[in-house]
């Protein structure tokens, strides 16, 4: 197969729908498209329960809040397995803030805190772009310190996806 | 530019190849590298200016990733005054036996103080695999030593930033001149603290829209850079400046993106770090070991049993029993991070001489060689003693 023959047939995406996209991308709001009733983790919860909801359920990341619903953290796959296999961790991660929480009992201990977070009126456009750039799977959605959604890679597609027809 | 091209790439090369051996051996690649420079200095390297100062970026890094990726603020906060009262006691009996060995052997008094301080801290990071190995993690010795090593490396940097003052004079300073440091360095955390809290997370807020490549990465490395030129501006060390940065930069949530840390974390663990790590192998002068083969004997033996025994007083204080206080003595042994960079200052401000160099070097490898092997059997006696324990 040639080169020409890969790329033929279809015109550029980006040339003329690309554009029309970006327009339409910039009218929505992350409220209109993120997750509003996400599955959260409590401050206090305990370590077991947090590896039986990874068992259960299959999220990436989830995110940690206090009894006001303010946002802590979150723990995501990478911290469970690494907690699950603490001694197959590279050594140079054996750092003792790896050891501190792998010995946390609750969710604060373990959780990665100050995550990345955005606001509910941020537009669709952005948020895509800081994906793209900064290689961001997802973000926690916060107004005035309250977890109010979440929005992650495979939504921020679909809602672009929906805005072509 | 041909000749430095060729010496970064064998001693990178080398440095890269001896940590893969030293890690498949079970000890840590910093043991590797180290002896890739001694093999190299030994052999063809010829230390020149410009792998000096790459060292010095890669010691520059290495206290700021410690400060960036591993120091939580908020642990500071959550240890427990117990904690402090065992680190007080391990840190201050190995800094005595330090500077006393030192005088000992009438060195001077900054080159004493100096390597009193080298011999303060420690490296938690090379006793992990063993406390995890053993199922000790989780004892009480175990988080007590986690804690303790929060406490360390704080203290580490204040010793290092007093010693570093006080070669600048070349004698203690008077109290004026002691006052003036202290208000230095609390000045220089004041507005590392401002900028960490109020300027840095807008200054992220911004980075992360513009439009060039790797922004928020570069911001990181400015910031590094940024902290160190600082600190040498209040005549403190770039490497106390980078720390402290790095410790600003771990609160604010885009700096450490994951895939910015890990960018940060490729710079330092697998360039500057292991050339920093080199360049100290290739400073060792064997010859220096030999001249003074007892003070070398010493200077690992000391250090070794300052830290055991202050570690086994200090547990004991807090009301451990002697297993456990022996557990926690041999757990906070090993040097392997600040130490070197500490001696590798000393060296560059002309303050210590190839012998207490190259002693201390020793020392760090013996360390941690040592440490896991004698934790390990602490920790085996410590079991031994609960079996034989009659039940009920």
């Amino acid at each position: 197969m040639t080169v020409e023959g890969e790329f033929s047939g279809r015109q550029p995406f980006f040339e003329e729908e690309g554009l029309d996209l970006e327009e339409k991308c910039k009218d929505v709001l992350v409220r209109d498209i993120m997750i509003t009733d996400p599955v959260t983790i409590k401050g206090e919860d305990h370590v077991e329960k947090i590896f039986d909801l990874f068992n259960k359920e299959h999220f990436h990341t989830y995110p940690v809040v206090d009894e006001n619903g303010d946002l802590l953290g979150i723990i995501d796959q990478n911290t469970i397995l690494q907690l699950l296999l603490t001694r197959r961790v590279s050594r140079l991660d054996h750092t003792h803030l790896m050891a501190v929480r792998s010995l946390s009992q609750s969710a604060r201990g373990i959780m990665i805190p100050h995550p990345v977070t955005i606001t509910s009126d941020m537009t669709l456009c952005e948020i895509a772009e800081t994906m793209i750039k900064h290689k961001v799977e997802r973000f926690c959605v916060v107004d005035e310190k309250k977890l109010v959604g979440i929005v992650c890679k495979s939504d921020v597609i679909q809602a672009i996806y929906s805005s072509r027809s | 530019m041909m000749e430095f091209l060729f010496q970064i790439l064998v001693i990178l090369l080398a440095a890269r190849l001896l940590s893969e051996v030293s890690e498949r051996v079970g000890m840590p690649g910093i043991l590797g590298e180290i002896l890739a420079g001694l093999l190299l200095g030994l052999l063809i390297v010829e230390e020149t200016e410009a792998i000096a100062s790459v060292a010095e970026l890669g010691a520059i890094f290495l206290l700021f990733t410690a400060g960036y990726k591993e120091v939580h603020i908020e642990d500071l906060k959550a240890s427990s005054k117990k904690a402090i009262v065992a680190t007080f006691f391990q840190i201050a009996a190995a800094f005595v036996a330090g500077f006393a060995l030192g005088r000992f052997f009438e060195f001077g008094f900054v080159e004493s103080l100096f390597l009193a301080v080298a011999f303060s801290p420690t490296s938690i990071g090379v006793v992990v695999k063993t406390l995890l190995d053993m199922g000790y993690l989780s004892s009480k010795p175990g988080s007590m030593m986690l804690t303790s090593a929060i406490f360390d490396d704080i203290i580490g940097i204040f010793l290092l930033s007093i010693v570093v003052t006080v070669g600048k004079y070349n004698a203690f300073p008077t109290a004026t001149q002691f006052m003036l440091l202290l208000g230095k360095l609390v000045f220089f955390i004041g507005i590392m603290v401002i900028l960490g809290y109020r300027v840095f997370p807008y200054i992220f807020n911004y980075v992360q829209k513009m439009h060039s490549k790797e922004s928020i990465f570069a911001a990181v490395v400015l910031i590094a850079l940024f902290s160190a030129y600082f600190a040498e501006i209040m005549e403190l060390d770039a490497v106390i400046g980078a720390f402290i940065g790095g410790v600003m930069l771990s609160n604010v949530p885009v700096a450490k993106i994951n895939d910015i840390q890990s960018k940060v974390s490729g710079l330092a663990y697998g360039i500057l770090v292991p050339i920093f790590f080199a360049h100290i192998g290739m400073a060792v002068e064997l010859e220096a070991l030999n001249t003074l083969g007892s003070f070398t004997i010493l200077v690992v033996v000391l250090a070794l049993l300052g830290k055991l025994i202050g570690g086994f007083v200090g547990a004991k204080a807090i009301g451990f029993d002697s297993y456990e206080s022996f557990i926690f003595g041999s757990g906070v042994m090993p040097r392997a991070g600040v130490e070197l960079v500490v001696i590798s200052i000393g060296r560059e401000m002309g303050i210590i001489g190839d012998e207490i160099f190259s002693a201390v070097v020793l020392m760090v490898a013996v360390s941690i060689i040592i440490s896991p092997i004698i934790l390990k059997f602490a920790i085996q006696k410590d079991k031994q003693k609960d079996t034989s324990t009659p039940v009920g």
